[in-house]
């Protein structure tokens, strides 16, 4: 139980800290990576709380996710080194405010919500995989179904949006 | 002591796989060329480039070689020989296998070098090709274990190998593990003659020796996982389980490392299309037939 309690607090200040690398560093790959390792660690908290698919799915999916992330940052700014003197931060007051804000929203949630018992006996890994898996065919499918297309169709839309149009030669 | 055990078998099933790509490359056999080679590595003077990014620069080629190795824990050598019988093992595997990708964008992005980051970025098309391959056709072989624990899949195999019950899976599979290994013919992030050594360009002394290492060590870990996956893992008549294991995965190593010799190279754009044209419509078709087969003939 100790060691639990100090994992998930170890995973959860080392999620923390490279929240704050990502904000700290002019090199867009570096920020890019940074909060991957802040989402790596994250998925660490997960295994630390015996949820072992969540886990290794969030371990999994954030690598390609933000290293994909990493080369549109890349592309699209103007110092991906962040060799240069330009400062790339804007909006320091409303990020300021905004970020206090839901900081303590956070903070008064975690205290002040009525959690329910703790459950005191869970399945395994494996039956939970089962259960997941049961879940996501069952009672939530039709949400998951939805979620699919949504994203699937979002990303058909983008795509025809960023494509430049072909030009038709005029019949004469 | 599984630990130690694993990690000592992985090396030397690393040392074997160096000895065959050079068998393989230059037709001659020497057993002892690694070894020199490894030793050549450490002692010349490992250089820093100019103006490198020191944390990526170092942590790359580490990175690789810890990948590797963490996809290995999962991967049962015999019923018993297996460092952590994850439930989500086979899930795991592509977990630790992603780290792979991230490995070399560190590498090619930290010494700030042309041809290093070209070959990094590189390996992040080839990513978005094989990805899919490699999942797609993990999910049917889960599908006939209906688990994911790797022994189990292992026991899924006991009557037919998967090689048989779903041959289109193991070859979209083979495939898409040779290009996670950046084997030739999807060896462009590190292309030799083109790049100068790509992601490999700036390294020099221990650090290129580690990286090299990492290397081995994913070839081998990936065709451990083709025999677990397709291969019936330990399972084989008269042999004791760790013989038909070490057999199998050595002969799927040799395989891959023979395929690619004979194969013109494939830029990762044209992969990309292949792969996402061809290779996904197949593994979905793989899926379908499998999930029909697994109703049908349990």
């Amino acid at each position: 139980m100790t060691a639990q309690m100090f994992f998930i607090g170890f995973f959860g200040l080392a999620g923390v800290w490279f929240g704050i690398v990502v904000f700290r560093t002019y090199s867009m790959v570096r920020s890019a990576l940074a909060l991957l390792f802040s989402q790596t660690a994250l998925g660490a908290m997960f295994l630390s709380m015996e949820a072992e698919f969540l886990g290794v799915l969030q371990i999994m999916m954030m690598a390609t996710e933000m290293s994909i992330m990493a080369i549109f940052m890349v592309m699209f700014m103007m110092d991906p080194g962040g060799l240069g003197t330009m400062d790339m931060t804007h909006q320091k007051r409303l990020s300021l405010i905004t970020g206090f804000v839901s900081f303590v929203a956070a903070v008064l949630v975690a205290v002040f919500v009525d959690w329910g018992p703790v459950a005191t006996s869970f399945p395994d890994a494996a039956q939970q995989t089962v259960d997941l898996g049961l879940e996501l065919l069952n009672r939530s499918m039709l949400i998951f179904e939805m979620a699919g297309v949504t994203i699937l169709t979002s990303m058909i839309a983008a795509t025809a949006v960023a494509i430049q149009p072909v030009k038709r030669k005029q019949k004469q | 002591m599984t630990t130690l055990l694993i990690v000592l078998l992985l090396i030397a099933g690393a040392y074997f796989v160096a000895v065959l790509e050079a068998w393989i490359s230059t037709g001659r056999f020497q057993l002892s060329a690694p070894l020199l080679a490894g030793i050549a590595l450490l002692g010349r003077e490992s250089n820093l480039p100019r103006k490198p990014d020191r944390i990526f620069f170092e942590v790359g080629p580490v990175l690789l070689l810890l990948s590797g190795l963490l996809a290995a824990t999962v991967i049962p050598l015999t019923p018993n020989l297996i460092i952590a019988d994850l439930a989500t093992g086979a899930l795991f595997i592509n977990a630790a296998l992603v780290y792979v990708l991230v490995a070399l964008l560190m590498a090619g992005w930290g010494p700030d070098g042309a041809y290093a980051m070209v070959g990094g970025w590189r390996f992040l098309g080839q990513l978005i090709a094989y990805a899919m391959l490699i999942v797609m056709p993990i999910t049917a072989v889960a599908m006939r274990a209906e688990s994911l624990l790797s022994t189990q899949i292992v026991i899924s195999q006991a009557s037919l190998w998967n090689i048989v019950y779903q041959p289109l899976g193991f070859i979209l599979f083979f495939i898409a593990s040779m290009a996670l290994a950046f084997l030739p013919p999807f060896d462009m992030m590190i292309a030799k003659g083109e790049l100068a050594g790509g992601v490999e360009a700036e390294y020099t002394g221990i650090r290129l020796a580690v990286f090299r290492l990492g290397r081995l060590v994913l070839i081998i870990t990936l065709a451990a996982a083709t025999v677990v996956f397709y291969l019936g893992g330990w399972q084989g008549p008269w042999l004791p389980p760790w013989a038909w294991s070490a057999i199998k995965i050595l002969a799927v190593a040799a395989t891959m490392l023979l395929a690619g010799r004979y194969m013109p190279r494939i830029r990762e754009a044209h992969l990309l299309s292949w792969c996402w044209i061809l290779g996904i419509p197949l593994a979905l078709i793989n899926i379908l037939i499998v999930g029909i087969l697994v109703l049908e003939f349990p």
